[in-house]
């Protein structure tokens, strides 16, 4: 059957073809996504998300929060055009959301786009929408130089930065906690050196230094060498500035290790109900700085949670799951400003001058692009689940951290 | 002093998990002279066919209604029986074909293969798992979220106790199936034909061999081992992508071609080399962890370059 190099071609060719049309998957269609729709009559929107790989619980779940944003506002029947939304999985990964990227500013219906929890992806996308002048609003990647004069105004962007969520966090456990003793750990991605150099700030600025640090590869699961420097460092807390899957792997080999004794604070990217899957006992204490308020303490909070679980989702609301929602909210005021034609150009201007009230307050954006609206609270995991810090045993002294 | 012997140890459990893929490779690459590069994505495939098995012998209430060590070899067996029938399917539909093209044929076709595996278990552990869960289940079905997921692997292996007694037994299952295999290969017939193929296939054909029934007995081997592997490192993880198979792969394959890619104790020797300087580096080298990975292959590197039959492997030298 394969005597020669031309069926062997074939062959190849044909498993490669099958290797790409599984990876190839990749993009979703919105439920409002209909075909040969009168081009007149509707408006596209792209979303992008990690919806696969190991962010898939962030992503999912603000992909959920967004289609139900533009979901509400196709029933209102406040637009007269029906909009449409291109859901581009991006995996995590640059050259996926590049890809993506360019697929939507190809498409003349779109007149924006919002997207991204990884800071990599973020970047890299960028300059395809500001090349193509569509605008982009980032509502959940969070490196600090992702909104700057260049971008200006093509880029905005909801959620607060690094600097913004780091400096909220530092105050809680350099100042009021008092640690000193640091070890740092974060990824090589763009997201684990804007937290590794903005924590770093941090100390810096105390007068502190940290006992070591380490730039672990995004694809790492053995951490051993790690937590065996962590252990010989003296540290008393350990500051992750990496996502779920690296943080949970190192704060589970920590404590398999023994190494229990200790504080261990990190960046809202592994706080997902991924990070609990190591079990309650290895996830104890650890302490994360998330966006926003806590929705449980606002009605607007309250409300958002309620129509989330109405609406069926199997994924739990995130961290950035209401970050996504307000994103749409924020696009939805842009087209309402917009009239019946919206355009991409016109839709650049709506976005900067907009002003919207969402779930955490009135959104408007700075000369970069940057949301003024910044609020910040923290998390602690307390027998296996998620909770407000200043609602824990933590804040009330009936557990504490360790390294104490 | 117990900094050092915390990365000794690390080190070793490390090799332990590479060096029974690396032995994959080794078996495949000694019989056959071909590299099934999709060895790791093999015992990952064993890893989440266990993983499936352990969620719906959860929803049956099995898991607390057995003894643990009788549902650890029910697991086993069944990430086995999975690993064989993948690698008999290995064998038949990417390797077979290219018997009698150049080395690089089935060498491309396994890289495209394990592309395959991974994204089948990315796409089809949730609904695969989730639908018999709900079959045999009903109510009770416990579900897991999403194959692309970081996915929780229960450390059986603790037995209930600490990490220790984990790590100490997957040492010791490693050092059992390393003998069982030297005693297979060295004082059995079979193990003997098959060293006999290794070394000269066409001489083996001539003396009676029957080097087709070899092959297959190779993969149902080499399955049982990746079965192991996969599991192993699943207890040892305790989180599991589907994606792992491409990384613990290649380094499966680089130690095996340190060690001398036809040399099952070569394997073993390659897996510890790359899993000692990756700690080592890791431990030592101010934020090492940035390098590890590097180091570990410029070592791969070298040794191709200097030493290409491996530490133990032998020179070949071909008359013209």
């Amino acid at each position: 059957m394969f005597k020669n190099s031309k069926w062997f071609l074939v062959t190849v060719v044909a498993l490669i073809a099958v290797a790409l049309l599984f990876t190839g998957c990749n993009q979703q269609t919105g439920e409002t996504d209909e075909e040969g729709g009168n081009a007149a009559s509707v408006v596209k929107i792209g979303f992008f998300a990690p919806i696969t790989g190991g962010d898939a619980a962030e992503g999912t779940a603000a992909r959920n929060a967004f289609q139900m944003a533009i979901d509400e506002a196709n029933a209102s029947g406040e637009y007269p055009y029906t909009i449409e939304l291109i859901i581009i999985d991006d995996q995590g990964t640059d050259s996926v959301a590049v890809a993506g990227a360019n697929q939507v500013v190809a498409d003349p219906d779109v007149v924006a786009a919002s997207g991204f929890w990884n800071s990599g992806p973020a970047a890299a996308a960028s300059a395809v929408f500001k090349e193509a002048e569509i605008p982009l609003l980032i509502w959940g990647a969070i490196r600090d130089d992702l909104t700057n004069a260049d971008n200006y105004p093509y880029i905005t962007r909801s959620a607060p930065t690094a600097s913004q969520e780091n400096s909220a966090s530092a105050a809680v456990v350099l100042d009021d906690l008092g640690y000193t003793d640091w070890f740092i750990v974060s990824d090589a991605s763009d997201y684990g050196q804007g937290n590794l150099e903005v924590f770093t700030k941090e100390l810096t600025d105390r007068g502190l230094t940290a006992l070591g640090s380490e730039v672990v590869q995004e694809d790492a699961t053995d951490f051993s060498a790690v937590v065996a420097k962590i252990k010989n460092s003296g540290a008393k807390a350990v500051y992750c500035g990496s996502t779920v899957e690296i943080a949970s792997l190192l704060k589970l080999q920590l404590y398999e290790a023994g190494v229990t004794d200790i504080l261990f604070a990190g960046i809202s990217g592994m706080k997902t109900p991924d990070f609990l899957k190591i079990g309650a006992e290895a996830a104890e204490g650890a302490l994360v700085v998330s966006p926003g308020v806590d929705l449980e303490s606002t009605d607007a909070g309250r409300a958002f949670t309620e129509a989330y679980n109405n609406a069926g989702y199997s994924e739990p609301i995130g961290a950035y799951t209401p970050y996504a929602y307000e994103a749409a909210l924020i696009l939805l005021n842009a087209l309402s400003a917009c009239g019946d034609a919206p355009t991409p150009e016109a839709m650049v201007d709506a976005i900067i001058n907009s002003e919207t009230t969402g779930i955490f307050g009135t959104t408007t954006f700075d000369e970069i692009g940057q949301t003024t609206n910044v609020a910040t609270y923290l998390n602690v995991v307390q027998d296996g689940q998620w909770m407000n810090y200043v609602n824990s045993e933590y804040a009330n002294g009936t557990r504490s951290f360790g390294g104490k | 002093m117990e900094y050092l012997l915390d990365l000794i140890w690390s080190a070793v459990l490390l090799g332990c998990t590479y060096t029974l893929v690396a032995i994959g490779f080794s078996l495949f690459f000694g019989v056959m002279d071909v590299v099934v590069f999709c060895c790791g994505d093999i015992a990952i495939f064993g890893a989440f066919s266990i993983l499936a098995s352990y969620t719906i012998l959860n929803s049956l209430g099995i898991m607390t209604a057995w003894p643990l060590l009788l549902v650890i070899l029910l697991l086993l067996l069944i990430g086995i029986i999975f690993c064989m029938a993948l690698g008999l399917l290995t064998h038949r539909f990417s390797i077979k074909p290219f018997e009698k093209s150049s080395a690089l044929m089935p060498l491309l076709s396994t890289i495209a293969l394990g592309t395959v595996i991974r994204e089948v278990i990315g796409l089809m552990f949730m609904p695969a798992t989730n639908g018999l869960a709900d079959v045999v289940a009903g109510e009770n079905a416990i579900h897991v979220v999403s194959g692309r997921n970081p996915q929780s692997f229960p450390s059986l292996l603790s037995l209930g106790g600490s990490t220790d007694t984990r790590n100490i037994i997957i040492v010791a299952v490693t050092v059992v199936i390393l003998l069982l295999l030297f005693f297979f290969l060295n004082k059995t017939k079979m193990g003997l034909s098959m060293q006999a193929i290794s070394q000269n296939k066409e001489l083996s054909l001539m003396t009676g061999i029957n080097v087709s029934r070899s092959i297959v007995i190779t993969f149902v081997i080499g399955g049982v081992v990746l079965a192991i592997s996969g599991f192993l490192l699943g207890n040892y993880q305790t989180i599991m992508s589907f994606d792992n198979g491409s990384m613990f792969g290649i380094k499966g394959f680089s130690a095996a071609v340190v060690g001398g890619l036809r040399n099952t104790w070569g394997a073993i020797l390659g897996g510890m080399l790359l899993a000692f300087v990756e700690v080592m580096v890791s431990g030592y080298v101010p934020n090492g962890s940035a390098y590890a990975s590097i180091i570990a292959f410029v070592v791969v590197v070298v040794f191709i370059i200097f030493k290409p039959e491996g530490i133990i492997g032998e020179k070949t030298v071909e008359k013209v």
